[in-house]
């Protein structure tokens, strides 16, 4: 489920780094931070249906001037890889690809989805740091837009438990 | 009707509305007909309706239109249902059904069989604005009903397979992406791009 200090953490972080927009597709581990998304006024949340129409959403978003970004499970990155490669990589869209770490030492499921996400991460090229650290969670949600913005490419945030 | 007759009827209606273009034979055609930086071509087969819903909620007093195709629609029906949560107001998403894969060589689709209600599916999503049109005349009631209410709107648009002859893009995704974002810059006074000072001039 997470926490409420966890989330309330990750959404501080989202608006002190600029993120005016998330497209979210939910996960158990983030329905502290998802309940925060749905009240939060300065935020523009947008429920997709699926993770790559979210990928859509934030390309759409950005062409608009937002600073978008994805939230959702390592699952959910495998379900919009054909979109971050021909839409978001092809077209050079920044975007924060806020994704919880299922499989993670530690995690009790989906560890096949945890065996294979950070190796899809490295082969579409796109730069990411595991979140272990809730000291660290507003820098590293600054640094990563940052990077989205300078390179024009998705940047990832891996979310493990412990900053959740 | 043809879709390039299509796409001729409705460009005398349009004026700095943005374009947003499935992967496919529209998109050549929409920029030979209204050759614009307004226009976005999209790579990703059946994620426009995504992007465009993007656009949509970015800039909710601009109209946005989405030009997709039966088998790009298909690939992203659910996008449909998502349309129809947000109930984006400017949003004139317009479906080009050729009952094929045009750009794949004319393989069927779901809609190859004339079974599927494309127009019936949006309505059922909450896109209550959702018709089906079969001619010239219909296309540009609906069109012009679009351009002149608070959508979202769902046009299913049954047309003959065929492409017309239309020349190469002259843009390719990067350079068309930039010259849009320099448009919306333009016409919407905002500040896209953002890029930021040298850190040298940040030195006291």
């Amino acid at each position: 489920m997470g926490t409420i200090a966890g989330a309330q953490n990750i959404l501080a972080g989202l608006k002190g780094a600029g993120i005016d927009l998330v497209a979210s597709v939910p996960d158990i581990n983030m329905l502290q931070l998802l309940n925060l998304l749905y009240e939060d006024k300065e935020i523009a949340h947008v429920p997709v249906g699926r993770e790559e129409e979210g990928i859509g959403v934030c390309t759409g978003a950005h062409l608009a001037g937002r600073f978008p970004a994805m939230l959702m499970q390592n699952g959910g990155l495998l379900n919009s890889a054909n979109g971050l490669t021909t839409t978001a990589l092809q077209f050079g869209i920044p975007v924060v690809l806020m994704i919880y770490y299922a499989g993670d030492i530690g995690d009790n499921a989906f560890h096949m989805v945890g065996l294979v996400t950070e190796p899809v991460l490295q082969g579409l090229g796109i730069k990411y740091i595991v979140m272990r650290d809730p000291a660290k969670v507003k820098q590293e949600i600054a640094g990563a837009l940052t990077l989205a913005n300078s390179s024009k490419r998705p940047v990832a945030l891996l979310l493990t438990r412990a900053v959740l | 009707m043809k879709r390039f007759e299509c796409l001729q009827a409705i460009a005398p209606l349009i004026n700095d509305e943005l374009f947003v273009t499935t992967a496919g034979g529209a998109t050549n055609e929409w920029n030979a007909v209204r050759p614009s930086d307004g226009n976005i071509q999209v790579k990703t087969l059946g994620l426009c309706s995504s992007i465009g819903l993007g656009l949509a909620i970015g800039l909710p007093k601009r109209k946005i239109f989405i030009f997709d195709g039966d088998g790009a629609l298909w690939m992203n029906l659910g996008s449909l249902a998502t349309i129809g949560l947000h109930q984006p107001k400017n949003l004139i998403h317009i479906c080009w059904d050729n009952k094929q894969y045009e750009s794949s060589g004319g393989e069927p689709t779901a809609a190859t069989a004339g079974n599927i209600d494309f127009a019936g599916i949006a309505r059922s999503a909450g896109i209550k604005s959702s018709r089906a049109v079969n001619s010239l005349e219909e296309l540009k009631d609906a069109v012009n009903h679009a351009l002149k209410n608070d959508g979202p709107h769902f046009i299913a648009a049954n047309i003959e397979a065929g492409r017309a002859e239309s020349p190469p893009l002259k843009y390719d995704e990067l350079e068309n992406k930039y010259r849009f974002i320099r448009y919306v810059e333009a016409t919407e006074g905002v500040s896209i791009l953002r890029l930021p000072q040298s850190a040298s001039y940040l030195l006291k």
